[in-house]
Formats: structure tokens, sequence, C-alpha cells
């Protein structure tokens, strides 16, 4: 009895003494807002700061605190120049010249000049270094340097999207004295020209700081900035509302709720370019029926979707691409419908249903949205069986599939995101008969030669008005094909303090930091 | 003594080349192609080739298997596959926040779970040994995630005491050990207090009392060395565990811990830091094992170290 007393006595003693210390760590998480410190709780991990070598958004985003590229993208995913002040192309898409900014030095003191654009995207262009991001410049002929601030790029053949690959975050510049130091450590040991420079990178951390020599006049608001990783989504929100990150990304739409319920937080609800869809293995009976694909569009209920595997917070998905890609032309929605579903279902002669195996990857996501498609297509007749699996085992079966005769899928609950914002990466790969897998990501095997010949036709110049004929008509074609059910749109759901300002996400997932401030 | 840690120190040696074999095999028998997930969600044949090449995935196996053996005899682990850094510094980075995490929960959860089973098998029957019971089973049943998010609620979020996750000073200690440690501390109370009770009913125990020895000396003389044995066994066991790293744990305090790296590693068929942790946490339990030898004997001198 005394023994247990006396516990309790310590336990108490023991909670006074956290007691005193905790409430120096509360102070402390808050005094962060007030002296120009931000801390952002992602989910993911940084791999590496060397952005030619990074396929992930994060890894990108964190990149662009300390690092810039010649053009960029606004708000909006409009490109919009950052390094260069000017650039024009010639009519076969072939050569892209870009005026340079003037005066503008990396961290480290390296003058920012033609030669360094030289560099930099011949080093991602060259097989040799066997960068990640290699296949982004594989048109890229040579980098010419004309004069000191203006510099030419030579492509092998036309490439009319290369404007938008230009403005992708993996071609953002190190310094050349920086990749000559560091060589394949560079991701380590990065030095750009951005609005902050590295201080440190440990476990889920990275901390980088103010550059005061910062070309862009009164930027960046703030002293030093945080990345963190907390992979969990209940305790990643937990460190919002504890004040020791004042921005979290990205938060699951269930909780959306919860951050617009709290006085001191803000809801970031942004449009993205994820788009979701079940792709068809159009090699197999039936779904080279156009019917029974138009009839799967009409069975599924879109709005329903949205509201029961988003919480609400998705778009309808109106073309094959997203809204905020270059060159978005709407379509007639497929109406939810399941009568007519039923009546297509039997023209193409499958007046019963048909039975059918869905595979989706094992996240939340994934499984209640196949799981939701299971009770919808069940309505018309179609008796879905429900398949999720891991990484490695769907890439096995889907993307390094060798001949199309090999491959044993029939539906695909996938999710696509075109890294450059322009129609060419939205469109080619998953619908070109080029892109078929092992190349590329064409998992249902769609193949139209008029469409073909469009996306063709769109990369062949670099006039936004002959592009954007080409792409309207290779949109219309697919929808009319039904080679999707076309789902939905994601949102960008991010939440953080309501004093943060202009901190947030483009429509491609990527983190914009660099102008954030405190009201 | 010293004759015998010589000998098991090197009896390690075959069982490591064994498992640095075994780990070889097993990594290659994951469905997926490493370079394929690890050029990312939108990479193209080119893109994927580059990764191949520079990963040396290009060679035939009995290649990488002897680029594989020469490294891990010189000692060298090569590069991960995801980051492109020394597998040795990426698994030395997160090595020391578990073992130190792995320490402070050990610590509290045996010294308690060992006081529990005692006052539990001492007073057995009685509402102490049915307090004890309580405890221990909410311990064990109490889903360590759930646990964990209520005491971020609660310390990090509304009282502002401690920080929510990370490893940032001692502070950031007290959560993520005392949950990973009340599971622990439940199993060991039970293990105790039933070897306790096992002990408690031996001949050499009854004479003790028979012949008038003190009840305090039976009981810590007698019963408890004798009942330490199967203790340090499972405190061992546990201690292995733990230090492999709890991806639960680690998942819900941010703890840059080597349970997560496992994790991430398979997500990517990062090959040569799923070999090396597999090593290295067969190297951690034979050494272990060794210390719960050394152990016994020095809590029952009866047991020669042979």
């Amino acid at each position: 009895m005394s023994r247990q007393l006396d516990l309790s006595r310590r336990a108490m003693l023991g909670g006074t003494a956290a007691l005193a210390g905790g409430l120096a760590f509360g102070d402390l998480a808050r005094a962060q807002t007030k002296s120009g410190q931000l801390t952002v709780g992602v989910a993911g991990h940084l791999l590496t700061l060397d952005p030619g070598d990074a396929n992930d958004t994060l890894s990108q985003s964190a990149a662009r605190l300390m690092l810039e590229g010649l053009l960029t993208f606004d708000h909006n995913m409009q490109v919009v120049p950052l390094l260069a002040e000017s650039f024009e192309a010639n009519d076969k898409a072939t050569e892209f010249t870009f005026h340079l900014r003037q005066g503008i030095t990396f961290h480290d003191g390296t003058p920012f000049d033609a030669e360094a654009v030289k560099i930099n995207f011949e080093r991602v262009a060259n097989p040799a270094n066997h960068l990640k991001r290699l296949s982004l410049l594989s048109m890229l002929e040579r980098v010419d340097v004309l004069d000191a601030h203006t510099a030419r790029c030579v492509l092998k053949y036309p490439f009319g999207a290369f404007i938008p690959t230009i403005a992708h975050p993996a071609l953002q510049l190190l310094s050349p004295a920086a990749i000559k130091t560091y060589g394949k450590q560079v991701g380590r040991h990065p030095v750009g020209t951005g609005p902050f420079a590295f201080a440190s990178w440990q476990p889920d951390t990275l901390k980088v700081v103010k550059h005061a020599g910062y070309w862009q006049k009164g930027l960046p608001h703030l002293d030093a900035l945080t990345i963190r990783s907390d992979p969990e989504d209940g305790a990643r929100i937990a460190m919002l509302r504890a004040g020791e990150a004042q921005m979290i990304t990205p938060i699951p739409p269930q909780q959306a709720q919860l951050i617009q319920h709290d006085p001191k937080l803000a809801l970031i609800n942004d449009p993205s370019i994820v788009v979701r869809y079940i792709a068809m293995n159009v090699n197999k009976k039936p779904y080279n029926d156009p019917r029974v694909r138009q009839a799967l569009n009409h069975a599924v209920n879109k709005e329903l979707f949205a509201k029961v595997v988003y919480n609400g917070f998705a778009d309808p998905l109106l073309s094959a691409e997203p809204p905020h890609i270059t060159f978005y032309q709407q379509q007639a929605a497929y109406d939810y419908n399941p009568e007519k579903a039923k009546q297509l279902l039997a023209a193409a002669g499958y007046a019963h249903g048909f039975e059918a195996t869905m595979w989706g990857f094992n996240n939340t996501v994934a499984i209640t949205g196949m799981q939701f498609l299971q009770q919808q297509l069940a309505m018309v007749g179609v008796k879905l069986k429900v398949e999720p699996l891991e990484g490695g085992v769907m890439a096995a079966r889907i993307w390094t599939v060798k001949h199309p005769s090999e491959s044993h899928l029939e539906m695909y609950f996938g999710g696509w995101s075109s890294s450059t914002g322009d129609a060419d990466w939205a469109l080619r790969p998953l619908f070109a008969t080029a892109s078929f897998p092992p190349v590329l990501y064409n998992v249902g095997y769609y193949s139209n030669k008029a469409v073909d010949a469009a996306l063709k036709a769109g990369l062949e110049t670099a006039d936004p008005a002959k592009r954007g004929a080409a792409y309207a008509k290779a949109q219309k074609l697919i929808w009319d094909d039904a080679a999707w059910v076309f789902l939905g749109v994601e949102r960008i759901l991010d939440a953080r303090d309501k004093n943060l300002q202009d901190a947030y996400r483009l429509p491609d997932g990527g983190l914009m930091l660099d102008a954030a401030r405190y009201a | 003594m010293i004759a015998f840690l010589a000998r098991r120190v090197l009896g390690i040696v075959p069982v490591l080349v064994c498992v640095s074999l075994f780990a070889f095999g097993f990594v290659r028998m994951l469905p997926g192609d490493p370079a394929r997930l690890l050029a990312g969600p939108d990479a193209t044949q080119a893109e994927v080739r580059a990764v191949r090449v520079s990963l040396g995935l290009d060679k035939p196996l009995w290649q990488q298997y002897a680029t594989y053996i020469r490294q891990t005899l010189a000692g060298e682990l090569g590069r991960s596959a995801r980051t492109g850094q020394p597998v040795a510094t990426v698994i030395g980075e997160r090595f020391m926040p578990t073992l130190w995490l792995t320490i402070a929960a050990m610590g509290w959860s045996t010294v308690i779970g060992v006081a529990l089973g005692v006052i539990a098998g001492v007073r057995r029957g009685r509402w102490q040994d049915q307090t004890s019971m309580v405890l221990t089973v909410s311990g064990i049943s109490f889903p360590a995630f759930w646990l964990g998010l209520l005491l971020i609620d609660l310390f990090a979020v509304r009282l502002h005491w401690l920080p929510t996750g990370g490893e940032h000073g001692w502070r950031s200690f007290i959560l993520p050990s005392f949950t990973l440690g009340v599971a622990v501390a439940a199993v060991m109370a039970r293990f105790t207090r039933s070897a306790f009770v096992e002990v408690a009913g031996e001949d050499y125990v009854r004479t003790a009392r028979m012949k008038g020895v003190p009840e305090r000396r039976v009981v810590w003389k007698h019963t408890f060395r004798n009942a330490l044995i199967p203790v340090i066994t499972m405190a061992g066991l546990q201690f292995g565990f733990l230090l492999g790293g709890s991806i639960v744990i680690e998942t819900v305090f941010a703890w840059p811990g080597l349970g997560r790296l496992l994790v991430d590693s398979v997500n990517y068929r990062d090959y040569p830091v799923i070999q090396a942790e597999i090593l290295l946490f067969s190297f951690e339990f034979v050494l272990i094992n060794l210390l719960v030898d050394v152990l016994y004997a020095v809590v029952n001198p009866e047991i020669r170290l042979q």
C-alpha cells in the first residue's frame, strides 16, 4: 500500500517537472510565428535535393526553396519567366532561345549565366549520368551559349511541349561549381539562386535559411524554414494544432472539417491536376466494345463518388485531362443513368452483365474507391472483384508487361498527374499506341490512329493555336471512345495557421513557399 | 568465461554469413522490379534503364552476388538505391534514435513490469494480483497506435507539455518510450508472475519456509532469483524485437528510426538497405542471446558457461 502511494507521489512530481519544462516548449512553438520561422509538416521523405535526379514532388518542392529554373509556374500552373526574362522558339519547334536575367549569382558566388544553363541541362540530358529525369530532356541535342546571357537549346526533333518542360522543377539550376565539387553527391549539397540557402538535412528534417542577397527585392519574408516528415495523418494534424508546424500537407479529406472548425487554422482547398479513372484492357472482352465502356461511364454516379471517396473534395472529370492542364477542352458529360447503361450493355450482348476484376493500389483512397465502384457496377449487373495490390506487385503486373497479350489486367483503378502541366504529358503516356507498357503507361492498350496523329501534331509545333486544335481533337476522340471510366479530379487539401499567407501548393502538388509570410 | 566469450563471438561469423546469403535471396524474391519502382510513377523506359544500370541490376545475378559478397566481406554495404547515400550512413543515422528509444522503453517497462509481476506473485489471488491482471491485460490489448495518438492529443495539443513527435531532446522521448513500453511492461509482468508462482511451489522454497527463513528472504533470495531466469530470456527477446524498430510507434511519433526505414526500403525495393538491415537485426539478436547467457551465469552461479 505504502509502496503504491509512493509511486503515485513520484509520478506527480515527475508530472510537475514536465509541466514546467513543457510550458517553455509551448511558448517556443508559438514564438516561431513571430520570429519569421516556418515549419511545414509533410507526409513523405525527402530523397535528394538534386532535382534532375528526383522523381517525387516532395523532393522537387524542397529543392525549389533553394533552386530556381529559367521558367516556373504561377498559382494556376501557367508558365511564367523566372531566371529567364523572355524566350522564343523557331517555327518547327526545334530551337528555343532564352534571354537570361542579368546580375544574379548562385549562393556560392558563382555567376548565373548561359554557361550555367548549358552545364545543367546537358548534365541531365547525358545518359552517362544516369539521372532519373533523363527523359525530360531526351530530345535535347545541345545547348549553345550565344553570349553570356543568351542560351539556345537545339533539339534532335520537334518538341512543341518544350517550354512547359523547361518550367518543370526537375530542371532547376544548380551552381556549376557545386556540381563540380560534389559530383553525384550534389543532392546533399544543393547550391542555387533561390530565396533560401541550404542549412542542414538530418533524417526527417530539412532546414534552410534566408539568402540575404536574393535577387528579388523584398523576398523572402521568412528568416528560416523547416520541412519535417511526419508520415501519420493524425500526428501531422496534432503537429499543426500544437503549434509545432504552421502548415501541413496533405490532409485526408475526412479530416477537412476538423480543420475548418478550428478558429486558429485554415483549410487550403485548391484544384489539382490529379485525375482518377478506371482504365480497361481493350484487348479483352467485353472491354473491346465501346458500348460497354460507355455503359460503365453511365453506370457510375460521379457526384456520389466524390462524396464517398473524397468527402466531397473532388471535382468532376469532364475530359481525358483536367482543367488546369494546357489546352483543356470540356466534353459533354456521361450522365449518371443506370437504365441507359443497361440498354448499352444489352445492345453489346451483355444483358445479364458480366464478371470483372479490378486492380488498384492498397491505399485508403483506392480501396474505398474500388469498393464504391463495386456497389455501383452491381446495379447494372457487373459483378466486380476488387484486388488491392502492393506497389511492387502492381508494377510487375501492369507496367513491366512485355507484350499486350501477356497482360492479365481487366480494370485498373488509376491516377495520373502530368508533371509538366502540359497536354502532351497528360495524354500521350496514357493514350498513344506508342505508349503501351513497358514503354509508358497505356495499361489498357487503347489505340486509335486518329488520336495518335493528333498527339503527334501537338508536338510538331510550338504555336499554341495549332497545338490547341490538335489536343482538342485528341480529347474529343478519347472521350467519345470512352477509353476510361472518367471518375474525378482530386483537390489539393492542406491546412495552415490562420496567420500564414502565400504558402500553397500548385495543382501538381508542388509546394510554393518562396513568398510565404505571416499576417 | 573469457574463453567462452571468445568462442561465442567467433561463432557469430558463420551465422552472419548464412544470414547474408539468405538476405540476398530474400530481397530478390520480392515481386516488383526495383528500377521500375525507384524510377518513379511517370518514368519513361529510358529512365528506368538509367536507374537499372546505375544500380548494377542489369548484370547477371551471379555477378551481383559476387559483388555483394565482396563488398560485405570488405565491410562495405554499398549505397542506398533510393537516396544514393552509403548504406552505413543511412542505417547509422537511424540506428541511434531506435537504440535510445529501445533503452528508454525497456528501462522503465522492465522495472515496472517485474515489480508488478512480483507483487502479483506474492499476493496472488488477492486484490493486488487482480489489479495487476487488469493493468497488464489493458496494457497488452491497448493498440499502441491509438494510445499514441491519444497521448499526443492530451500532452502535446491540449497541454503543450511535450512535443508531438520527432527526436528533438529528452522531452521527445517521453511519449514514444511510454507508448512503446506499455505492452512490454505488461508482458514482463505476466511472465514474472507465472515464473514466480511456479518457483514458489518448488520444494526448496517450502523447505526454506519450513526451516523458518524470514518471508522477505524467501521471496527475494529463494523465489525471485530463481524466477529471474525465464524473465531474463523474455527481456532479451523483447529487447531484440524493439531494436528492430517499431513501425507503429515510429510512424505515430515521426521517429527517425529503423522500423520506418525498413518499410520504406521494402516499398521501393531498396535492396542494399534491406539486406543490411536484415544483417544488422540478426547480429543484434545473436549478441543479445550471448548477453542473456552471460546474465544466466551471473544470476545463478550454478549455471556454468561452457
